[in-house]
């Protein structure tokens, strides 16, 4: 029952992360998520491996990563995403028939390990598919390293079906790749932001000589 | 038969413009206001209805009968709700289609009298009712769907009372979901901020209240009354559906029900104090937020299988 509150509070967040527009917002909304996402080692494995999980996951994804972001908008200056590729409400109609996709495939997937609940692959895949969704339809790199983000909770989420069979090592290791590569991207936004003056990807695209 | 369908619908009628008054208070405290006295909401119907009308002489009958036929449908449409330990006068297979349906035949009426009048200005308000309401009720249904999977019935108080407690305990994240995804529509459905501001005359970014501005008189006091009822209506619906008080015993479900009421009204207090109206163009973007919630908890509950 917990488990699920959190599983369906996290593809919320994700949803409202998805229609929203003001990068403040959608950091501390990425935040929340983690915190979210930093309980259910603790609901699906209760146990010494999960508190260590979770603790790492809360310093990383809730305190670590957010402040990075919030100081690479701080440097660059914006505030909200100038012209997504695809509009809100269309992004989130696809986010909801993705999810709807999502949910048809996970019920006939076969998987090697017992589901805890039904809902973990779902709302683990709903969590990708939203990541996706924010990484090809926007051109803000900082929306695009939340949507990195975000996709990486959703493969956290998956990852919790092996927890019990993955060395402690191998997730500790996971999550400092992922901290590193938030790193790099922010210094990389701000590279972007220096040589363009502005942040948006597309000028990435413009051939120079 | 008669005598409880007129017991159900005079207590809708007593109580519906309460809501208002304290949803007034609680907004008035909130910005260190006294604020009008709770029973304002009445006062102002009554003095309404002691007025004489005006109408344009290009209006036809139908800007005439639009406000009693609306008042009347969302007046009817409240006997198939249960209020606490008062059982719904009228339960049929299929009443949830009739309940919706009457909310469609109330909207339709004032839109084609806003028309009616002739004047640009409710033409628009019209448009932009007809178009949110039309996304709103897909978001209805879908709900109605998710309860009729859950209670394996198509009928309207039977779905929000069967087996609503079990259905928490084993679908509690689908209802939630299904549940938020509601309380958007009944802001959208009753034109509440961030949807709409009530409290607005004479600005081109609202919806409802544009509609009703050449309307006079007692015609405005249908219209205001109805809208106090439609309030009531739909909130009854969220209340039964929030909390599950059913099979309790009699004190306790009317202390529920009518607590929950109480804690409905603050509760739009409170939302409509710490929140500013969105853009008009963002209320779609809520709105099919809100789909999304309401086709996710739907998932749910088929994944989970009921």
């Amino acid at each position: 029952m917990w488990l699920e509150l959190a599983l369906i509070s996290i593809v919320f967040l994700g949803i409202v992360i998805l229609g929203n527009n003001r990068l403040g917002t959608m950091i501390q909304l990425f935040a929340l998520q983690s915190l979210v996402l930093s309980a259910t080692p603790l609901l699906v494995y209760p146990g010494r491996h999960a508190v260590v999980m979770a603790i790492v996951t809360i310093i990383l994804k809730v305190f670590l990563m957010p402040s990075l972001l919030f100081w690479a908008i701080r440097h660059v200056a914006i505030r909200r995403e100038a012209q997504p590729l695809i509009g809100y409400g269309t992004t989130l109609l696809l986010g909801g028939f993705l999810m709807g996709v999502v949910f048809l495939i996970s019920s006939n997937l076969d998987l090697p390990v017992q589901e805890t609940s039904n809902l973990l692959v779902p709302s683990a895949f709903s969590m990708v598919m939203i990541g996706f969704l924010l990484l090809i339809s926007r051109f803000q790199a900082i929306t695009q390293v939340i949507g990195y983000l975000v996709m990486e909770n959703g493969i956290f989420l998956f990852a919790l079906l092996l927890l019990e069979n993955t060395p402690l090592l191998v997730e500790m290791g996971i999550l400092l790749d992922i901290f590193v590569a938030v790193l790099v991207m922010g210094i990389v936004v701000n590279h972007i932001n220096q040589e363009f003056g502005s942040a948006s990807t597309i000028n990435l695209t413009n051939l120079k000589d | 038969m008669g005598i409880r369908i007129l017991l159900h619908i005079s207590l809708v009628m007593i109580f519906s413009p309460l809501l208002l008054g304290i949803a007034g208070k609680t907004k008035a405290f909130f910005a260190g206001r006294r604020g009008p006295p709770l029973l304002q909401p009445y006062y102002d119907i009554g003095k309404l209805f002691r007025k004489g009308n005006v109408y344009s002489p290009t209006t036809t009958w139908i800007f005439q009968a639009a406000p009693i036929v609306s008042m009347a449908a969302v007046l009817v449409s409240s006997i198939v709700i249960p209020m606490g330990s008062i059982e719904a006068p009228l339960e049929f297979w299929g009443d949830v289609i009739l309940f919706t349906g009457l909310y469609a035949l109330a909207r339709f009426f004032v839109v084609i009298a806003a028309l009616d009048t002739g004047s640009s200005f409710e033409g628009m308000g019209a448009s932009r009712e007809a178009a949110f309401s039309c996304l709103a009720e897909i978001i209805v249904f879908l709900d109605f769907i998710t309860l009729a999977l859950l209670s394996q019935t198509f009928v309207l108080s039977e779905m929000i009372k069967g087996n609503i407690l079990s259905s928490w305990q084993l679908f509690g994240p689908a209802l939630l979901l299904a549940g938020a995804s509601y309380f958007l529509v009944f802001l959208t459905e009753n034109a509440r901020i961030p949807v709409d501001d009530p409290a607005t005359h004479l600005e081109l970014t609202m919806i409802h209240e544009a509609m009703v501005l050449d309307h006079s008189g007692w015609d405005l006091a249908y219209i205001l009354y109805g809208s106090a009822i439609k309030l009531f209506v739909l909130g009854a619906l969220f209340v039964n559906i929030l909390i599950p008080f059913h099979g309790l015993s009699v004190v306790m479900q009317t202390v529920f029900f009518w607590g929950g009421m109480m804690m409905l009204a603050v509760g739009l207090g409170i939302v409509e104090s710490c929140m500013a109206r969105l853009r008009l163009n963002r209320i779609p973007q809520l709105l099919i937020s809100a789909f999304v919630l309401a086709l996710v908890g739907l998932f749910v509950v088929l994944i989970k299988g009921v």
